[in-house]
């Protein structure tokens, strides 16, 4: 469903220090800078499937879905989607994405959100029976009952959100990019969202590319990661297969009914945690089994799980790895090029 | 076509739900603008107490000239402006994004999206305008001339709205264009006076550049029944180019948006 060949994307940016002095300057001369906000990226995604698009701010994330929507035209590589070239914008290909952006909002803002799913009806060319359909389920899912007779203004941003994506999806779009769709709401609302859009992809077999900042939303919804960092791919593969490269041990998060020394802990694994009562410790995959018993032998516990590292760990420990690798090649390329412009000039002499 | 004839329609009736929404605004502007009628026409008596005719033109014949100048400000006031601010909203906050996404031709979009109704009352401005100067001849237009009044300004409603798209466009590349909308209209208020009163550098800048002259005094000439085949034929040219340009101008901005934030 979706292919991405290569993807690059440069944006040519005025650059200047900071001051007076330096404003003034570069009202006369403008120096520029060319940023690589997305290089060299290539991935598939199959119809149907959900995948995350992850990466710390500024990756490239939001780039690449504003490529494949159609919004910025690459500077190299090529996308495809559905079979279309989606800097074309051609309408068949319009008709069957959308781009929900959590932080921007299509809804006319003074006017109530059923007068904007109008307008979508019109532009999409939605016969109204199906429009209807679409409409009764949106309802049904996302609880929209009277809010969408009140004008969007007097709507809160969870009441918002739930509207928008109605109106992004009155089209039903087989291929949905959502950019950080929970960004701000409460912790219910994105729970109703999650299981909204696990809901839509699969009475719809639609395509998901979602990217978030909240793990849960990830957990929940995407058994696929795709991960950038400084516009470059560096993972791309199931969250298990992730968790299990970076972080194999498991975590035994115990409740104690007494208070234990450090010490008798650490003998059974690495203490990450220990606050009073509550103890969080790292230990290898393969030791659960002996461990636990051992545990509930030993110490007065009250409670125990057993969990994986929490995901924001697991995505800070790739970046680190990933930037590692990058310096340590850049130091490598710069020392190559050192020694050949030695060698050059050694040639000279 | 019919699509579109479809598209304009309910984007216009987003618009006069938004101008019942706020129906104060509605009734004040209403009335302000039938109000300020009679200050418009202040420094075209005053000239003509002087004398009975300038460069050609008799009083009546100059308020035909204005009458023409009203009906045109209300299609500014009323459907370029608002949506010429509208985009210049949507570029610096990205969500011209949106406009973007839908699968119908983006121009089409931007310039239906918003229209301030109020504004209509204006042409009724210019129809009392135009009854009162037609009264002074003692005579009314040829419904021929009012035929090729009707065309003609329709080729100036062109040359203005591609004037209004390229102006659009500038805000792809520098942003913050809103200073732009008030030279505009400062320009404009030139196109009250009868072209032939400009002389030298304003004469070619008001006919080549910015035609004011053909905005206004050609359609007033049509329907004093005075408006030569080549003067219309040129408008037809000129409308065509202008129209064209914009286009390109327009496609060319497109291609340079680099949306916000992210």
């Amino acid at each position: 469903m979706i292919e991405v060949r290569s993807l690059r994307k440069e944006y040519r940016v005025h650059k200047r220090a900071p001051g007076l002095a330096a404003a003034l300057r570069s009202v006369f001369r403008r120096t520029y800078e060319t940023i690589v906000a997305v290089d060299d990226v290539s991935f598939e995604v199959a119809a149907g499937e959900r995948v995350g698009f992850l990466g710390p701010n500024g990756a490239g994330k939001t780039t690449t879905l504003k490529m494949l929507a159609g919004l910025l035209h690459p500077t190299s590589g090529e996308a495809h989607v559905d079979g279309h070239l989606p800097r074309k914008r051609e309408r068949a290909f319009l008709e069957k994405i959308m781009l929900v952006m959590g932080q921007k909002q299509q809804l006319l803002w003074d006017l109530p959100p059923a007068e904007t799913f109008e307008l979508n009806r019109a532009i999409y060319d939605v016969p109204r029976a199906q429009y209807q359909e679409t409409m009764a389920e949106l309802d049904e899912l996302l609880e929209l009952g009277e809010l969408v007779k009140k004008p969007t203004r007097q709507l809160s941003l969870g009441e918002r959100m739930k509207c928008e994506l109605a109106a992004a999806l009155v089209h039903r779009p087989k291929v949905l990019f959502l950019d950080e769709p929970t960004i701000g709401l409460d912790v219910s609302m994105q729970a109703s969202m999650r299981a909204f859009v696990k809901r839509y992809n699969e009475r719809w077999n639609a395509t998901i590319l979602l990217t978030s900042h909240y793990m849960e939303d990830v957990l929940a919804l995407c058994p696929r990661v795709v991960v950038i960092d400084k516009g470059q791919l560096s993972y791309d593969g199931t969250l298990e297969a992730l968790v299990r490269r970076l972080r194999p041990e498991k975590r035994l998060i115990l409740r104690l009914g007494a208070e234990v020394a450090e010490g008798d802990l650490a003998r059974y694994g690495k203490v990450v945690e220990h606050e009073k009562l509550r103890v969080t410790l790292q230990i290898a995959h393969a030791d659960v089994r002996e461990v636990v018993p051992a545990m509930l032998a030993a110490f007065p516990v009250v409670d125990l799980t057993v969990e994986d590292p929490p995901l924001e760990e697991v995505m800070s420990e790739l970046f680190a790895r990933t930037r590692a690798a990058r310096e340590k090649s850049e130091k490598a390329e710069k020392v190559g090029k050192t020694e050949t412009s030695n060698d050059e000039k050694g040639d000279e002499a | 076509m019919i699509r579109y004839l479809r598209l304009f329609r309910i984007q216009l009736r987003a618009s006069v739900l938004l101008a019942m929404q706020y129906r104060g605004d509605f009734v004040l502007d209403g009335v302000l603008e039938v109000l300020f009628v009679a200050p418009s026409i202040v420094p075209l008596v005053v000239v003509f107490d002087q004398r009975s005719s300038i460069f050609g033109w008799t009083f009546p014949e100059a308020l035909v000239v204005v009458g023409f100048f009203h009906f045109l400000n209300a299609l500014v006031e009323g459907a370029i402006n608002p949506s010429l601010l509208a985009v210049v909203e949507h570029v610096r906050k990205g969500t011209l994004d949106f406009v973007l996404l839908k699968p119908a031709d983006a121009q089409f979009l931007v310039s239906t999206a918003r229209f301030q109704m109020w504004k209509a009352t204006n042409v009724l401005s210019a129809l009392l305008i135009w009854a009162f100067a037609f009264h002074r001849m003692g005579h009314w237009p040829r419904p021929l001339d009012v035929l090729v009044a009707v065309t003609m300004l329709g080729l100036s409603v062109t040359i203005l709205y591609s004037l209004w798209i390229i102006t659009v466009s500038t805000a792809f590349y520098v942003v913050r264009i809103d200073n732009l909308t008030y030279l505009f209209d400062s320009i404009f208020d030139a196109a009250r006076w009868p072209s032939s009163v400009f002389r030298g550098v304003l004469r070619i800048v008001f006919t080549f550049v910015i035609p004011l002259g053909v905005m206004t005094t050609f359609p007033a000439e049509a329907l004093l029944g005075r408006l030569s085949l080549q003067a219309l034929g040129g408008a037809a040219v000129g409308a065509f180019l202008a129209a064209l340009l914009a286009r390109v101008v327009f496609q060319r901005a497109l291609g340079r948006y680099t949306s916000a934030g992210g």
